[in-house]
Formats: C-alpha cells, structure tokens, sequence
C-alpha cells in the first residue's frame, strides 16, 4: 500500500492541482492547533533546559543549609568554610518605614541580610549599576540597601531617599533589577530588600524567637565527594535543613510541566474541534470532486486506488499546514526571549527541541487521517453512472469493521500521544475519560436535540417550519457547527460559574469572618502590653493571639518520615518547617472532629491537636505518636484529637497545637489577628501597635486577597482566553461549512427570489436559521458548562454553587450572534446574486 | 439471413442474455430495460438509437460494467461480468473498454497530455509519453497537448477524450452520444475520426447516437424503445 502510495503521488498532485483553494479551512483547522501544541512544548522544553543550565544560579550555590531561629551550630558552619566557599545570608520579614512629608508609610518587606561573599554564583543587577558589596556597606555613616522594583512604586520611593528598618535610618542605594537566587517575587509576602549583614544587626530586628532563617549556600572543594546524602549526615539530629540543585528546581519543574500540559490540553482540543472543521472541508471536497472521482473509475480505478489519490492529497495539505505552524511555533521562544529573559533568567538563550515538534507532528496527523478517514470513505459511494445520473445522496452511512478498527486505532495512538504528553497515568485517565464523556454529552444531546426537532411541526408554510426543516434534513451541517461551537462555549460557561463561585466564596469570606489584620514577631514580653491596647482600643474579644514556633516533623511513629508513603496532597507537611503552637485552653471557635481537648491543667506528656484532612493523608489516627525537631531537640507528642481546620476563614490555623510544656520556655513569637470592626479603628490600633513596637509587622488580610485575587483573576483571563481560542476554532468551522453547503444557500436563494423573495427577506430567513442553529449550541453548552461545573465545584474545590445569571445570558447569546453574523457576512455574496445567472452557470 | 449467416461466423464479444435494469426511488421503481438478449461480434460497430428515456446509455453502461443489473447475464469473451465485485469491474474496465462521453468528461486540473495518459496511470502501466503524444497527433492535437480542458473547444476536448479512450488499446469502444454536446462541423470530424481509429486500432465499436445518419455509418443498427430491442 505504501509503495501504491507513492506511485500516486504525481496523479494526486495532478488532481489536486487547481484546487488548493478548497482545503483554505482544513489548512487553518490544522495549523492552529498544531502551531499551539508545538509553541507550548518549545517554550516548555526551552524553560526547563534553561533551568537544568542555570539551577546552581537559582539556588545560589551547590547546595542551600538552612536553620529557622537560631544560627547554624558552630560545628557545621566551619566544617562547611573549610570544604568550600560559602556566604551566609539572614532573611527575615518587616515592616520599612517612610516619612513622606510627615506622613508615615509603612509598608511589610523581606529583609536579605548579605555578608561580603554573596552571591556564590551568578550576579546581582542593580539600577544604577552598581557592585553589591561596595554598596551595602557603611560610608559616611550612612546604612545603604537595595530595595525591589515594585517598593518603588508602591511607597513613592527612590534611589537617594532615607527610610526606617527597625531603629536604623537607611539610604536606597539602589533598585534591585534582577537577584540571581530568587527566580519568582509572587510566592512572598513583600517586596525584596536587601542589606548587609552588619547593617542587619544594628537594626535590634534579630531578637530571640523572631521568625529569622539562617542559610548558607555552599559550593564544596569536593564535588564527587560532597553530595545531598553526604550534607543530610553531616547535620543529622541538628535543626539544619539541606536542599540541592536537584530538589530546589522540582517545584518549577513541575510548575512548567502543569501548566505546560493545559495549555497543550487546550492545543489539543483546539485539534479535535479543528478535526470537525477537518472532516467538513474534506467531505466538501469530495462532494465538489464527485464527477472527477466518477471519471477516473469509469477509467478502471479501483475503490482503494481513489482512496490512496485522496488520502495522498489530505497529505500533501497536512505537510502544507503543519509546516508554518511548526515553523511558528518553534520560534514563539525566540519571540518571547526578552520577556523571558527579564522576568526569569538574567540570560535566555532559545533553542530547537525535536520533541515537541514530534509530538505535535504525530498528534496533527492522526487528529488529520482519524477526521479525513469517514468522509473520504465517501469516494466508496461514487458511481462512476452518476457521470449520466445524477446521485440523490453523497452519504455514506455505513462505517465497515475494517474502517472501524482503523479508527480504533487512531483513536489509541491519539490516548497514547495524550498520556506521553502529560506523563501521570492517574491525570491523563482522568482527563482522557472527561474529554470522552465530555463529548460523547455534547455528541449525545445535539442528536437528541434534532431528533426532538425532526419528530416537532409547526405550522405548514410557516418560517419556523421552514427553518425547521432547513436545519432537520438529512445533508444539513447544523449538527456540525453546533457541536464546534458548543465544546468551546461550554469551557467559557464552566469558566464562568467556577470563577463566580470562587470569587462569591471568597468574598463572603472576607466579609464576614476573616479578620482585619494580622501581626506577627511579636514578642512574648511584648504580648501583654498589646493585649491591653487592644483591649481599649478594639474592645473585648476582638482580638486573637496564639503563641509560635517553627520546627519539622522528624518520625511518625517512630519511622522516619523520609521512608513514609503518604498522599501527595499533603506531602508538603513532611517537607519543610511548619509552624506550631501550645495551649491548654482549648482555642476559639474549635471544632473537634475526634477525641477531645487536654483539660485545663494538664501537666502530663506531650500531647498534640492535628487537622483532621492532613491527618487523613497521613494516616495518623489517635494515639499515633509524632516526634518534632524544634531548635534543634527532639520532642516526641501522642496525638489526642482531630479537628477541623476552614483555611477560608484567613484566621489563625495552625495544624499542629501542642499542649503546655516546657516548650514554652523557648525563644518564640506571637501572632495575632485583629477581628474586622471598621476600618478606623482597626488602622488606628495597627498604626499604634507598629509605630510602638519596631520589630512587629502587620499584614492586611485586604490587601492580600487583592493580591491573590490579581493573580486569580490573571489566571481566569489566560484561561478564558485559551477558552475563546476553541471558539475561534468553531469559526473556522463555520466558515468551512458556509463554504461547502454554498451552491445549496445559492440554489435557494435563487429560488425564493423568483418566487418573489427581496434578498432582505432572504438574510432575514438566514438569520433565522443560523441563530436557532446557535441557540441549540447555547442551550447544550449551558447543560454542559453547569454539569461540568457542578461536579467541580462539589466534588473538588467543595464550593457552593453560584451562578452569575448576567454573564451566563450574555455567553448564552455570544455564539448565537457570532454565528448568525459571521454566516450572513460570508454569504452576503450570495444574497445579492442574479437567481436567473446562478440557476443558467450551476445547475 | 446473409447478415446472421455472416455474424454466426465471426467470434462473439459480447453476449447479453435477458438483461433487466430496475432503478429505485423513494417514491417508485422504473424499469428502465425489460430483458435484452443482444450479441455482439468482435471488430463490428454498432449503433443503438432510440428516443430519449429508452434505456440506450444504460444499455451500454451496463457493458462498461458501470450499471448494475437486476437480472440477467452479461459474457465478455464467454467468461460472465454481471456477477464481477466492483473493482473486478474496474479492472475489466482498465484492460477492456474504452469510453468516450457526450460531455467529454476530462479532468479539469489536468493537461491534454495528462488526460489521455490517465487510464494507464490508473492502471499502473504508465511508461512514457510516446503512446499518448502518438494518439494526441492523430486525433489532430500535436499542438495542444500542454492545453488544459477549458482551453480546448468542444471538439478538440472530444478529440482528447476519444485520444484517452483508446490509450489502453481496450477491446470495445464504448461513446455515449459522442456528438451531443459539437456542432456540425465538429460532429462530422470526430464521428470520422472515430470510424478511422476503431479500424485502425481493430476495436469493436458501440455508439449510441441520436442522428440515424450516424448510425447507418454502423454495420449494425439497434433500435431500443421503452427498454426493449424493437428493431
């Protein structure tokens, strides 16, 4: 077959020729979804190339030892002096401090305290360019720091200006451009500053119990010796945490993969809507080659022979299409190179991946051949007697087990590109089982929809009957372009109740039970005074404190964690250090799930409340015992209750409460959360809380859900966009369909104007016909969109669902117009032609 | 009985014994032949007339093996190809008939040259061009040959399509009112050009044709109404 194949290549061509014209819209289906699959897995692959180049950069050494608390014992510190070079770095959150014409700014930053060694690798850019280690230190007894770009803008400060640190006055030295061990500034609290060591210290910032991380990055003599292993013993049973390049980049990693496999999720989606628009072109095509086909097997073809002539033809217009799109594609890194490179690498240098433009060419052709297979088994159909007579149908209905397992196997190849492409067996089922009973519903209820239809009448002579049979007969492509539009329409209205649900929870979260503030790095002799202020200020029980440490899980069960399967989900417990605190009492608004609370005063071995969903994930049940490294000793606690923890809430959670013991004796924090009861009152006591005690920093809860809602609602506009994409690739569809069902509008159009049809009343019928067309893809969509939506809402963000009638209405009515008035645009043509000439030229 | 005599002893082609031809609508089934014995010699012309709706082209397109029958035999060198699969027929077609349509029938994308040189790539017996540039200057077009279809005149595409019938060399020259769509200038030229290949190519020749004058150019005539032979 393949040699025949060949062979046929030149007749193909030679039929083709003239014709290319005809395959505009399969040229277009194809190219879009191919170009997608191809830029997302270049600019991918290019992202973690780049990161496997630069990760001793991003991680700013070999290797990262970090300690929360205390200073790294004496021991390891030198050990690691002497085995490789190293800089110790101090980081720690405030509050700076700027007086603008006598008004106080403050504003929460991170603090990055540097010594001279820093950075190990790569470098620092600064605006105006300057060398970091001159500049941090002090001259003519002014403190210098570095502060981000984005501290700029919100406090209205510049190179030049003097701010506040704690008790230390300070000169901006500069604006931080790019800091190579930093790649990402949005999973921080506040903005980068960044200063000497010594400078750090005169700031009284550095008390016991404040939330400070010590981390030295290293860069050993020995680097065959010296591995993560190898460090792991070096500080075992101390507070020392120790990452490597290999495990500091797996987030992003991951991160680029995730977000790789949607967008490529949407490319291919893209492809199979595009396939629709593949298969209309094609079968378009047949209908218009049906006298050629006729002719060559009254000249002895065979069925396959055709076959093989066509199939060559859908080739060479598969290889015309892909080519640009790849081309395009591979070169979206390179397009994008600047931005890359100003965002997320000092240096950005693209390259060609084969890869991705293996799995986009494979995915394109078999999404080409599996949507070109049925209507070109059309040309089986063609009898060469249709050259004397003419044929009442070009229909096949019949699909033979040859054919179905070639489809079968298409089918397969597409499930194994797909489960390749996203690399989770689990993920890929479940996303390959939802685009199947996605569009099994969508296939299911449009047949349904017009088998209703066909069995309804109305009124003889009527429009809506006309139109009604206009839409019902057997050769009529409504149900194509009502399956196109309504795949993409369904994603936007899914989009749509999932963001209003999200967005009315977390709004009513803010509203009415998440509190106003929060402070933190109190200190413990600081806790009463504040407790008084608040009390005179904010009046009784509006405000909450709890006391805080920081330490890491070490053994469950006496089975160190390490060798421990738990469920993803909560993996990032067992990870790194998590916050705990103490008391007796048995806290707030506290909702047991099981066992129950210590009493009062319990004196007895330690005891431990967890929350419920991470115990379940860790499967821990009552009586299991956890050992905890806090501050470098091991305290080991039994666990005696459940409870529920409502993240939503923004209040204190912690997963960990302890029950009273000598820990308490340890250097520790508060923190503390105001309850929202109007806006003066809670500034006034958080101004007067901040402005007494330097070393305390206050976030607002406001401020950070604008944050987080800036970031949810750019993700919704990436998402909605890639969703109007499909919906652009339903356009193409149409315009398919509008082209190959031309002579039929044309014929029609003839005949209702002799009959005595104005062509207004004409586009009138059409508009008619095209907007039920759509609005059967809105009623689908929305049964779809809602389904979809609701088994997401309640079975995985477990949110009550919301509808935003407004905007449904509004998405409900987008595609019936752009249906109606991209088909009456293309064929505005048609309208204004002489019904004598189309009847004389093409009937 | 000179004229059966004479028949009886040359070799019969084709042989068709009772044929029915029953074409089904929706609405009703039309019979368009009612049982047809008709035998056909080898190296003979024969004309088929008859009114329009008579069953002539079926006639015919049930020898090229592009009409099925209802009922009945069809033999082609004795061996049957009423009961042949559709690409059986399509090779019986390739090796032995050669037809030429009242409306030409050319592909449109494709030159003089490339059309007549079709049946044999269909075939997968193209060579070269010798064959087809031999029967292109015989047909009058050595000129035209690079010409695509819309750029020829009715007659030359007729010229073209009747180069292209006989480019595999086939056993019977099937033409569907060749004439019915050329003037009558046109008419008489490739009607002569027809009459000159058959005997040069010793093809057996089966014209249906409107114009009796035609037809009596024809050893034989057959007359065809309501789907019966009459005459």
């Amino acid at each position: 077959m393949f040699i025949e194949t060949f062979k046929n290549l030149t007749l193909s061509f030679r039929e083709l020729r003239g014709s290319f014209n005809e395959f505009k819209i399969v040229v277009a289906s194809i190219f879009l979804g191919v170009f997608i699959i191809t830029a997302v897995g270049s600019i991918s692959e290019n992202l973690k190339s780049e990161i496997k180049n630069k990760r001793a950069e991003m991680l700013g050494g070999n290797f990262e030892l970090s300690t929360t608390y205390q200073e790294f014992p004496n021991n390891i510190k030198s050990w690691l002096e002497k085995n490789g070079k190293t800089t110790h770095l101090i980081e720690l959150r405030t509050m700076l401090s700027y007086n603008s014409q006598s008004i106080l700014k403050r504003r929460i930053v991170e603090l990055k305290a540097v010594d001279n060694n820093y950075p190990l690798v790569g470098k620092v850019l600064t605006s105006p360019y300057q060398k970091v280690k001159l500049s941090l230190g002090t001259k003519n007894n002014e403190k210098k720091i570095f502060i981000d770009k984005s501290l700029k803008g919100q406090l209205g400060i510049d190179v030049g200006d003097f701010v506040y640190l704690g008790k230390s006055k300070f000169k901006i030295s500069g604006i931080i451009e790019k800091e190579p061990d930093r790649m990402f500034s949005f999973a921080t609290f506040g903005p980068r500053v960044l200063l000497s060591k010594d400078a750090l210290k005169e700031t009284g910032l550095i008390k016991a119990g404040s939330l400070i991380k010590y981390k030295t990055k290293f860069i050993p003599n020995n680097e065959n010796k010296i591995n993560l292993a190898f460090l792991n013993h070096l500080v075992k049973g101390t507070n020392v945490s120790v990452r490597s390049i290999e495990n500091n980049t797996n987030n992003f990693n991951n991160f680029v993969d995730r977000t790789s496999i949607f967008i490529s999720l949407v490319g291919l989606i893209t492809l199979l809507i595009s396939g629709v628009g593949i298969s209309n072109g094609v079968r378009g095509y047949i209908i218009k080659k049906t006298k050629n086909i006729a002719i060559m097997k009254s000249l002895g073809a065979k069925n396959l022979k055709i076959l093989i002539i066509y199939l060559n033809q859908i080739f060479m217009i598969f290889l015309l299409s892909i080519t640009p799109a790849i081309m395009l594609g591979v070169s979206i890194p390179y397009v994008f190179s600047p931005i890359i490179s100003q965002e997320l690498f000092n240096t950005f240098e693209p390259s060609i991946f084969l890869e991705p433009i293996l799995i986009s060419f494979l995915y394109g052709l078999t999404t080409s051949i599996l949507f070109t297979i049925l209507p070109l088994l059309n040309t089986y159909k063609i009898k060469p007697i249709e050259l004397i007579r003419n044929s009442s149908e070009n229909s096949l209905n019949e699909t033979t087990f040859k054919i179905k397992s070639i489809i079968f196997i298409l089918i397969s190849i597409l499930c194994f590109l797909t489960m390749n492409l996203i690399n989770d067996k689990k993920l890929s089922f479940y996303i390959l089982i939802s685009m199947t009973v996605s569009f099994v519903l969508i296939y299911g209820l449009t047949n349904l929809k017009f088998f209703i239809l066909s069995k309804i009448k109305f009124k003889s002579g009527t429009t809506f009957e006309y139109i009604r049979k206009a839409i019902t007969k057997s050769n009529s492509f409504a149900r194509s372009i009502v399956i196109s539009f309504s795949i993409g329409l369904s994603l936007l209205i899914s989009l749509n109740i999932i963001e209003s649900s999200l967005d009315k929870r977390i709004t009513a979260a803010i509203n009415k039970q998440a509190p106003s503030h929060f402070l933190i790095d109190i200190q413990p002799e600081q806790i009463e005074k504040i407790k008084y202020i608040a009390l005179s200020i904010l009046g009784d029980n509006n405000f909450n404190s709890q006391p805080m440490l920081r330490g890491r899980i070490t053994d469950i069960n006496n089975q160190s964690v390490q060798s421990l399967k738990v469920d993803k989900e909560v993996e990032w417990v067992l990870k790194r250090d998590r916050a705990f605190s103490w008391s007796n009492e048995k806290p707030k608004n506290t909702k047991l799930i099981s066992g129950e609370w210590w009493s009062e005063n319990y004196d007895g071995p330690l005891l431990v409340s967890i929350g419920n969903k991470i115990a379940k994930g860790l499967n821990l049940k009552i009586g299991d015992k956890i050992k905890f490294n806090i501050l470098g000793r091991n305290f080991e606690a039994q666990i005696f209750n459940t409870r529920e923890i409502i993240w939503e809430n923004m209040d204190i959670n912690f997963i960990f409460i302890l029950s009273n013991s000598n820990i308490e004796n340890a250097p520790h924090s508060w923190i503390a959360t105001t309850k929202n009861i109007g806006q003066n009152l809670n500034n006034s006591f958080v101004e007067k809380i901040i402005s007494e005690f330097a070393n305390i920093s206050s976030i607002s809860i406001e401020e950070s859900y604008k944050s987080i809602k800036s970031i949810l609602n750019l993700l919704i506009i990436i998402i909605n966009s890639i969703a109007l994409i499909t919906l652009f690739s339903g356009t193409i569809v149409l315009a398919g369909i509008i082209d190959v069902g031309k002579k039929d509008k044309l014929y029609e159009a003839a005949i209702l104007k002799i009959l005595g049809a104005t062509p207004k009343r004409v586009a009138y019928l059409w508009f008619k016909e095209y907007f039920i067309i759509g609005l059967i893809s809105s009623f689908i969509s929305l049964i779809i969109g809602f389904l979809v939506s609701y088994v997401l809402l309640n079975y995985i963000f477990n949110i009550e669902i919301f509808f935003d009638f407004k905007m449904i209405f509004v998405l409900s009515l987008l595609v019936p117009f752009l249906i109606t008035i991209f088909s009456l645009l293309k064929m505005l043509n048609l309208l204004l032609s002489k019904p004598l000439v189309v009847l004389r030229e093409y009937f | 009985m000179i004229f059966k005599m004479k028949n009886e002893n040359k070799k019969k082609l084709i042989e068709l014994e009772n044929i029915h031809v029953d074409l089904k609508s929706s609405f009703e089934t039309i019979n368009v032949l009612k049982g047809i014995n008709l035998k056909i010699f080898k190296n003979e012309s024969v004309g088929i007339i008859g009114e329009s709706g008579a069953g002539k082209s079926t006639l015919i397109m049930c020898i090229a093996g592009l009409e099925l029958i209802s009922k009945g035999k069809i033999l082609f060198n004795k061996l049957p190809i009423h009961n042949l699969k559709e690409d059986d027929l399509a090779l019986y077609r390739s090796k032995n008939i050669g037809i030429i349509f009242q409306s030409f029938n050319l592909l449109p994308s494709m030159t003089a040259l490339e059309n007549v040189n079709l049946p044999i790539e269909i075939s997968g017996n193209f060579k070269n061009n010798t064959m087809a540039i031999e029967l292109l200057t015989a047909v009058g077009l050595k000129n035209r040959i690079f010409h695509y279809p819309h750029q020829l005149s009715g007659g030359e595409q007729q010229r073209v399509a009747i180069a292209r019938s006989l480019i595999s060399n086939p056993e019977i020259l099937i033409a569907d009112e060749p004439t019915g769509n050329l003037d009558k200038k046109n008419s008489e030229d490739v009607i002569k050009l027809l009459f000159k290949l058959k005997k040069d190519f010793g093809s057996t020749l089966i014209l249906v044709t409107h114009d009796t004058s035609v037809a009596k150019l024809c050893d034989r005539i057959i007359k065809i109404d309501n789907g019966l032979i009459v005459k």
